[in-house]
């Protein structure tokens, strides 16, 4: 269910995704960047000759660690291979690794004031003079705290320097920066995938640089688009972890296919990938259009964001709702292909439930990140048939009750990102000319971004009040949405609530 | 016999009482009666009423009777003076006729003849009057608790729940009504138990109603305002509660004691309505309707939808100046990190 975004600050990214690791893996950040200290050291006098990170940090370090480290760290013994090893594939992965590598690059979001990295990614070099790609969320705490923050890129030859933010483009998660130099070493996008055509079961090979450890390449399969995103995301099975966001995924032939971007924390090895297109894509209006100003960063984020929602919305419209019965109820579900619908029910519950609740929740799959705290983009929709066996009319509306006064608690409370909620609240009635439907009691609570003009969470909730022990309780929840089209789909949402035909 | 009658007038007059009363409700605290004038006051022992009051000059008054035979009070010309009533400037000299209180140093003394006219006699309850109803109305809160309980038990019906806030109840209304009548035991000696548990008895049924009836008229006139301020109202009858607790105690000073329980009313609601606006921009939570009510308490007409839409509409205007004003404070601990 929930995407982890992959540039966090590697101890706090590791105690959230990886509990059971978090020890072992903790210690190995702090090895790990004693490690990095010393590769910069000697970087000056053998750049190109910098080995790889193979396995244990430990292994890396270069320095004999005291044997003691050895039991914590348990690097893994290289295990006996059942069959041969196919000698053309890790010949391959061994080249592609050799070509891509000096194109990496690690990007670090420092703190100003204290000079040290709060959080890293990776990306890599698209043209020669300098212009790189990486994901929105490796730069989002520079692009809109420019002046508590700063970035930098570590290359793996052990150059270092400071990193310009050329454009964004938060609903693909993209992002160019530019480093100075000429006749850079850089990576090329892979035709095939910049046409969405990449066929699947393809090798790609991801890269990056995961919890601070050194470059990595990770071998992995293309697996097509998402079905169910709404914002295109290729579906890649390998390993991606923290700190590898913005590297690149690329073919066989040392083509990018995609971008690291995202991986579910629920599965095994479900990654995500931004395509390549939409890399490209905002490459190609880097080169031309003037850069970022970093001074209105929030006007352009929201202007995305507008632009974003309307098309969003106007799509969810031309695909309509489907009614589905619930009961003596009718209720609106979205056609559109992007929503995961979940069914839940109350009634194997011990002790029995004295009233039985079947509820269906659908989230459409299109969250957007803007910053640690801002996660946008989604709309939900929430049906819950509810019938009294056991409570009388004036306990069955008790129990009715907690599930409309949760109307108001869009999401957990953070009063710096958006303003407190407005309600509006009352019994409504469909407009005479549609004839029949219930009376019901509505509840329309709103949020403006305090970032973000013209850009709110919604949600409007709705108790049915024509019979005595049963009810329809439904919710229409719409995260960063314009207020015209917040309003018109609630109320073509309400237009659908209706008796069963 | 005239001349006779002439020389044993002072014997016709009628006694006249001194009484010392407590300094802060004015009760007697001692009572002298005396024949004949003139009489003395003051802390020497040559006076005819002595008071150990060191703000006392030795010999501070006299009662006299005046040529047209009225008492009159004289200042033996102390230091600290004579005041009668609530005068701010000492007088040397009062006639005693409207039965003046007079102050002395931190001395308070009323003089009244045998001829001061007592009012009729209160009637006297036997028994426990107050008891029944008081009990009677104990019952009510009970049973709309109870009720209140019970419709809106969702859940499996455990007898816990309902004993539980029913012995804190019982428990509150104890504890209350017996510092209440230790008080009034320790400023008039009764302790008045009854009287104070019929007060308070009421006063818990009046709230209980309001409070039901004002969660039902929220749903039924889609007014939730009415329900959301209810705590007012409990705040208003807890000031009733005091201010009759304190008649009760003592029936003097009346103003004073109704700018006391309206000092507490006020600092109250002020306080509660501080306490929920910070909860509410600290958490975030909407004043919405708590609790839904069957349909058919229902008793406004539906607002057609397009028109709920509109209002809506409205909610838009009050969120965009909102968001252009800074956030007080911080939210809730540990809310920044929330991820």
């Amino acid at each position: 269910m929930r995407a982890g975004a992959f540039a966090r600050s590697a101890g706090r990214a590791v105690a959230q995704i990886f509990c059971p690791l978090a020890f072992g893996t903790l210690v190995a950040t702090v090895i790990a960047s004693a490690q990095t200290t010393t590769a910069q050291s000697t970087a000056a006098q053998t750049p190109p000759a910098q080995t790889p990170p193979a396995q244990g940090a430990t292994a890396q370090s270069g320095s004999p660690a005291p044997p003691a480290a050895q039991p914590i760290q348990a690097p893994v013994p290289p295990e006996p291979p059942l069959m041969p090893p196919t000698p053309n594939v890790s010949a391959a992965a061994e080249s592609i690794y050799a070509t891509a590598r000096p194109g990496l690059l690690q990007i670090r979001t420092l703190v100003e004031a204290a000079g040290r990295q709060s959080s890293i990614g990776s990306g890599f070099l698209v043209s020669p003079d300098g212009l790189a790609v990486t994901n929105y969320h490796v730069v989002s705490q520079y692009a809109l705290e420019p002046k508590t923050y700063r970035l930098e890129y570590a290359r793996p030859d052990g150059s270092q320097g400071a990193l310009k933010l050329l454009a964004i483009d938060v609903a693909n998660d993209v992002a160019i920066v530019q480093l100075d130099g000429t006749e850079l070493p850089h990576l090329e996008f892979d035709p095939a995938a910049l046409e969405d055509k990449s066929p699947r079961g393809e090798r790609l090979y991801a890269m990056g640089n995961p919890l601070d450890l050194g470059f990595t390449i990770v071998e992995g399969t293309y697996n097509g688009f998402v079905e169910k995103s709404y914002n295109p995301r290729v579906h890649f099975t390998g390993a991606i972890n923290p700190g590898m966001s913005g590297g690149p995924a690329v073919t066989a032939a040392g083509k990018v296919a995609g971008i690291n971007v995202a991986k579910r924390l629920d599965g095994e090895l479900v990654s995500f990938l931004v395509p390549a297109s939409k890399a490209s894509a905002l490459f190609e209006r880097a080169k031309t259009e003037p850069p970022l100003d970093l001074a209105h960063v929030r006007d352009e984020i929201d202007r995305q964001l507008i632009t974003w929602q309307g098309a969003f919305y106007h799509a969810l419209g031309e695909q309509g709702f489907k009614d589905t019965t619930l009961g003596p109820y009718q209720a609106p579900e979205s056609a559109a292909p992007w929503f995961n619908c979940w069914a839940r029910t109350n009634a194997d519950e011990t002790p029995r439930p004295r009233a039985l609740l079947d509820s269906t929740s659908c989230n459409s799959q299109s969250s957007l990140y803007i910053a640690e705290d801002i996660e946008t983009g989604r709309a939900e929709l929430w049906h819950a048939y509810v019938r009294s066996t056991d409570l009388n009319p004036f306990q069955f509306a008790a129990f009715v009750s907690t599930y409309y006064g949760g109307a108001g608690s869009i999401r957990p409370w953070s009063r710096k990102r958006l303003t407190q909620p407005e309600c509006h609240e009352d019994f409504i009635q469909r407009n005479e000319s549609d004839k029949g439907g219930p009376v019901m009691r509505a509840v329309w609570c709103a949020r403006a971004y305090r970032d973000f003009a013209g850009i709110y969470d919604v949600a409007i909730t709705t108790v049915t009040q024509d019979r005595d022990k049963e009810a329809l309780v439904s919710r229409l929840a719409m995260k960063g949405v314009s207020y015209d089209n917040a309003v018109a789909l609630a109320q073509r949402f309400v237009r659908e609530l209706a008796w069963a035909k | 016999m005239g001349e006779v009658m002439i020389q044993t007038t002072p014997v016709a007059e009628p006694a006249i009482w001194v009484e010392v009363l407590s300094r802060l409700h004015h009760d007697v605290a001692a009572r002298y009666r005396f024949v004949d004038v003139p009489i003395t006051v003051g802390r020497a022992y040559d006076n005819d009423v002595v008071v150990d009051d060191p703000h006392v000059a030795a010999h501070h008054l006299r009662i006299t009777r005046g040529e047209n035979g009225n008492l009159i009070a004289e200042d033996l010309g102390s230091l600290n003076g004579l005041y009668v009533d609530r005068a701010r400037k000492p007088t040397p000299e009062v006639t005693l006729d409207a039965g003046h209180e007079l102050s002395i140093g931190g001395t308070v003394l009323r003089v009244r003849t045998a001829a001061h006219e007592v009012p009729a006699e209160t009637p006297m309850l036997r028994g426990l009057p107050y008891w029944p109803s008081a009990i009677l109305c104990i019952v009510g809160v009970f049973a709309l608790a109870g009720l209140d309980l019970w419709l809106s038990e969702t859940q499996e019906p455990k007898a816990i729940r309902y004993f539980t806030p029913l012995l804190i109840l019982t428990v509150a209304i104890v504890v209350w009504t017996t510092v209440w009548s230790v008080l009034t035991r320790v400023f008039t000696g009764r302790p008045r138990f009854g009287l104070h548990f019929l007060i308070v008895a009421i006063g818990l049924l009046g709230y209980s109603i309001y409070s039901q009836l004002a969660e039902v008229g929220a749903f039924a006139m889609s007014w939730t305002a009415l329900a959301n301020s209810s705590y007012v109202v409990a705040w208003l009858f807890l000031g009733g509660i005091v201010f009759s607790h304190l008649l009760v105690v003592n029936r003097a000073r009346r103003p004073l004691k109704v700018i006391v329980a309206l000092i507490l009313v006020a600092a109250g609601i002020a306080m509660q309505s501080l306490k929920q606006s910070e909860y509410r921009s600290t958490y975030g939570q909407p004043a919405l309707l708590s609790r839904l009510e069957p349909p058919a308490l229902r008793l406004v007409s539906p607002q057609q939808e397009s028109a709920f839409f509109t209002d809506s509409e409205a909610v838009r205007a009050k969120l965009d100046k909102a968001r252009t004003e800074e956030p007080t404070g911080g939210g809730p601990p540990g809310d920044d990190d929330d991820e």
